[in-house]
């Protein structure tokens, strides 16, 4: 049970230091950048492209799927940053070596991320209700915010997976501009996914985001819990997949980048 | 131009965002009733918003480059103007650019059986030559700016799927409300990236004159707007020695 209690404290300790530290949006200027103006655009301009490629009666429907993949921009860019960043900053060799727990330092490089997922959509849905009047009377709000959270959660498990690529390369976070974009395709965000060549059907069924959005589209036009349990189970398994995957790789390369001296190219 | 082939970011701005936006276009536009003229924006919309990109990003950070790289003083020191360096600096950004028609042609050609749009071939031509000449102002008025100011590339680069709606490059801004056409107005590229598609049209106005003038007047705008922050880098950079610390 102490030792329950002590690691709870350092999953506590390291998540606060993963905000102060290496949270990179924590400045006005990165906040509204990156937190506000990213989602207004990123909203916009595909709402605006729907628009004109299948006339005004969709708008909602690119408005809701770009809203809810900006979580992504929190669970891929942030938690790949939170590798990527130590090592920008010269602390990845102090980090892994450390006596600390490793799945515990592990997870906590996703909660910040988890819960900036979160406040983005709350910002980014708000967005869509005052700009495209989005209509929530219908919608089972509480089945909503579950999916949000289980689209954040499985996004930053994805966003581990990546991570977790930071401890051997320097330029991980080109793999977050490359994760985050293909998002925009693969997922059912703008266009649905049975429009995708077979192939890319299945990969898309082996995201993150693919059932949790259809969930929400479906929450948000009123669906009950029933309705949508298999996809957001769906969705946390592909998370849990990512997330596990995500840590052994971690622990491969924590010895890999030892070995190599990796740790400190930069 | 050696430093972008090794760059993963500089490959990446060519090759994948374009192709990333020009497949969503054209998944999307795929579909019974689309017109040839909005087909034309998923051929076409990915290479502009490569070609954009590039020219902000890379081309913009030129001076930025420098002072994270450690070299900013010796730019400084040597003899030929700051104006000459950046000068092969953006050309160089707007040839890389030009590559991304490469890859979003072969998509829509290839990928979605896609013909390529018919093309007016003189109206192009020129059209693109006023693309690349406003692109070349903005990046030449943003390498300073980006440099004295550099919360400037951090709302620019949040705002970047903003600008590709200002710009109409997957969508007319004619779509857009009439406040937000006026801001669109003030932006070099908006009025080549319009005529650019007027020439792969038969449909709407072709005002060409009247929209190239607007590109090359407010590309002037521009760049006399760049020369007064280049003097401002200048007294920065020597006079008061901030700059490589700002």
């Amino acid at each position: 049970m102490r030792r329950v209690a002590l690691e709870a404290q350092v999953f506590a300790r390291s998540t606060w230091l993963q905000y102060v530290a290496l949270f990179q949006w924590a400045t006005v200027t990165g906040y509204i950048a990156y937190k506000v103006l990213l989602p207004i655009g990123q909203i916009l301009f595909f709402v605006e492209f729907g628009v004109f490629a299948t006339g005004r009666q969709n708008a909602l429907y690119f408005a809701l799927g770009n809203a809810l993949q900006l979580t992504a921009n929190a669970g891929i860019y942030g938690v790949i940053a939170t590798v990527a960043n130590e090592r920008q900053y010269g602390t990845l060799p102090i980090l892994l070596g450390s006596p600390a727990n490793r799945l515990i330092t592990f997870l906590s490089r996703s909660i910040v991320n988890v819960i900036d997922g979160l406040v983005t959509v709350i910002v980014a849905l708000a967005l869509v209700v005052v700009l495209f009047g989005l209509d929530l009377q219908r919608a089972n709000l509480p089945l909503l915010a579950i999916c949000v959270l289980v689209i954040s959660l499985t996004t930053a498990g994805m966003g581990l997976l990546f991570g977790s690529v930071g401890l051997v390369m320097r330029d991980s976070i080109v793999v977050a501009n490359v994760v985050y974009y293909l998002f925009l395709i693969l997922c059912g965000i703008n266009f649905p996914v049975s429009r995708l060549p077979g192939a890319l059907q299945l990969i898309s069924y082996g995201l993150p985001l693919t059932r949790g959005v259809e969930a929400a589209r479906q929450a948000a036009a009123g669906a009950s819990l029933i309705h949508v349990s298999g996809l957001l189970a769906g969705e946390l398994i592909v998370g849990a997949v990512y997330a596990s995957c995500g840590y052994v790789l971690f622990r491969l390369f924590e010895t890999y980048s030892r070995r190599g001296g990796l740790q400190e190219a930069y | 131009m050696r430093l972008r082939f090794v760059s993963p970011f500089a490959v990446l701005a060519w090759t994948f965002f374009p192709l990333v936006f020009a497949a969503l276009g054209l998944f999307v536009l795929n579909r019974p009733g689309v017109t040839s003229t909005q087909l034309a924006y998923g051929v076409l919309g990915g290479g502009l918003i490569g070609y954009w990109g590039v020219t902000y990003l890379d081309a913009g950070n030129g001076i930025q480059d420098e002072r994270w790289n450690g070299t900013l003083e010796q730019i400084f020191a040597v003899p030929t103007p700051l104006w000459a360096i950046i000068l092969g600096k953006v050309c160089g950004g707007l040839l890389w650019g030009m590559l991304s028609f490469l890859p979003t042609l072969a998509l829509a050609f290839f990928g979605f059986h896609a013909f390529l749009p018919h093309i007016d071939a003189l109206p192009f031509a020129v059209s693109f030559a006023a693309l690349t000449i406003s692109f070349f102002a903005v990046a030449f008025m943003l390498t300073p700016l980006f440099a004295l100011w550099r919360w400037a590339f951090s709302m620019l680069n949040g705002f970047e799927l903003g600008a590709y709606v200002l710009c109409g490059f997957m969508f007319p801004v004619t779509l857009l409300p009439q406040w937000a056409q006026a801001v669109a107005g003030l932006l070099p590229p908006t009025w080549a990236t319009r005529a650019v598609y007027a020439s792969t049209t038969t449909e709407g106005p072709h005002d060409y004159v009247v929209w190239w003038a607007a590109t090359i007047g407010l590309s002037v705008v521009y760049l006399v707007g760049a020369s007064f922050l280049y003097e401002l880098v200048q007294r920065k950079a020597r006079v008061s020695g901030e700059l490589a610390l700002a």
